[in-house]
């Protein structure tokens, strides 16, 4: 067991953590927040916090568990210490690289999956912060109300309600796209 | 008649009573088009799982060396903890103020644009960015002295102060003098921990790294970024 663990801290096994999931943080963060730069320092943040706790962790599962939702909550931070600006708006070339890898997927209706993806980017967008939040951590990452509730520093019923306004706008937004198409 | 947002929530097994769960789970057994109602929402709202985007290759060797300096530095630390306090909050004034000086000189001409706050004021900002550094560096030079409440006390403060002016540079629109102020936060933090003189090394090295990432960052954008001199309170 004691040498499970000491391999463990080993830094070239955190790197390898880092290589494979680093993507799936870094995209995580960056739906919450809709800003590059500010899904990275999340990361970072996240990594540098858990290199200072490694000899808590057991196994590559927990660390990538918990590196994933420190940097969810340190981009929620991120994003609540922008507040003044209401609504974070997505980068231009993130919305161009969503509809790339939204085209990839289906290459015989390339306009139309171009067009999907910049409209679910833009959909996104169109939520508040809080929205935003609790929508991607409720639905994309499982998060339980109570969690969305405490990062948001708020009552679970807010968080709910929240979370019903977000679904609201998404889907009349999807609708709008269907119409359309 | 039973919502979307309860069906919503059923599929989620969060945020319904028994009772609540114990109805709509009889009526999803019983009405089909309700099955079918539940589908379809929840494979709209699956189309927002967009792909995943390519993660920045600057980003990831910025973690990596993020971790390679934590790594190496933080050996060295045992041997004269007072001292290494000292050194410790030194060197962190030092940088900050090279980061600010070196934002100040990478900034735009002070061409005024709607986003900056008139020149008038700016004189008030200036100084009040020079008491933040001379406070800090004050507050951070009594530090090995203190005790470990007293310790975290001070650096709550400093990191208080340090917060406000992220976000009033963030206000200004200042992005990058708010990131560099930001940048500071988790190393002061460390710096409140009862066990930091061991760690005070590979923060100073992860400082370091942070500096000369932002100084790329800043020799690669070009010189139309606001001025740090709108910084406000």
């Amino acid at each position: 067991m004691l040498q499970l663990l000491s391999s463990w801290l080993r830094p070239d096994h955190f790197q390898s953590v880092l290589k494979e999931r680093g993507g799936r943080w870094f995209n995580a963060c960056l739906r919450i927040t809709g800003d590059a730069d500010l899904a990275a320092d999340a990361v970072q943040e996240a990594l540098l916090r858990a290199w200072r706790r490694r000899d808590e962790f057991h196994g590559r599962a927990e660390l990538d568990t918990w590196i994933h939702r420190i940097a969810l909550n340190a981009a929620i931070d991120l994003v609540r210490k922008r507040k003044p600006q209401l609504h974070v708006e997505i980068q231009e070339d993130v919305v161009a690289n969503l509809a790339i890898a939204t085209a990839a997927i289906s290459p015989e209706s390339e306009y139309a999956q171009e067009a999907l993806g910049k409209d679910l980017a833009h959909a996104l967008e169109r939520l508040t912060p809080n929205e935003r939040q609790a929508f991607v951590l409720k639905h994309l990452e499982g998060w339980r109300l109570e969690e969305i509730a405490t990062s948001q520093h708020t009552s679970v019923n807010n968080a709910k309600q929240t979370l019903f306004r977000a679904v609201r706008k998404l889907r009349a937004d999807l609708h709008a796209w269907q119409e359309h198409a | 008649m039973i919502s979307d947002n309860d069906l919503l929530l059923y599929h989620y097994g969060d945020g319904l009573d028994a009772e609540e769960r114990e109805r709509i789970r009889i009526a999803l057994a019983t009405q089909p088009q309700l099955t079918e109602r539940l589908r379809a929402i929840v494979a709209e709202l699956d189309r927002m799982r967009t792909p995943e985007v390519t993660v920045p290759a600057d980003v990831e060797q910025r973690w990596q060396r993020a971790l390679e300096l934590a790594n190496s530095e933080r050996p060295r630390s045992r041997a004269t903890p007072r001292f290494q306090w000292a050194a410790a909050a030194t060197a962190c004034i030092a940088l900050l103020a090279i980061v600010i000086v070196n934002m100040r000189e990478t900034s735009a001409p002070s061409t005024p644009t709607a986003q900056t706050v008139p020149p008038s004021t700016a004189p008030r900002n200036e100084h009040g960015l020079q008491w933040h550094l001379a406070s800090t560096e004050q507050q951070l030079a009594a530090i090995g002295e203190a005790s470990d409440a007293d310790r975290a006390r001070l650096v709550q403060t400093v990191l208080e102060q340090n917060r406000l002016f992220a976000a009033a540079a963030e206000r200004a629109g200042d992005e990058r003098l708010a990131r560099a102020l930001r940048a500071f936060a988790p190393i002061l933090q460390n710096l409140a921990e009862p066990q930091a003189a061991d760690a005070a090394p590979g923060d100073l090295a992860q400082l370091s790294f942070e500096l000369r990432v932002m100084q790329a960052r800043l020799a690669a954008d070009s010189p139309a970024a606001s001025d740090p001199r709108a910084v406000t309170l």
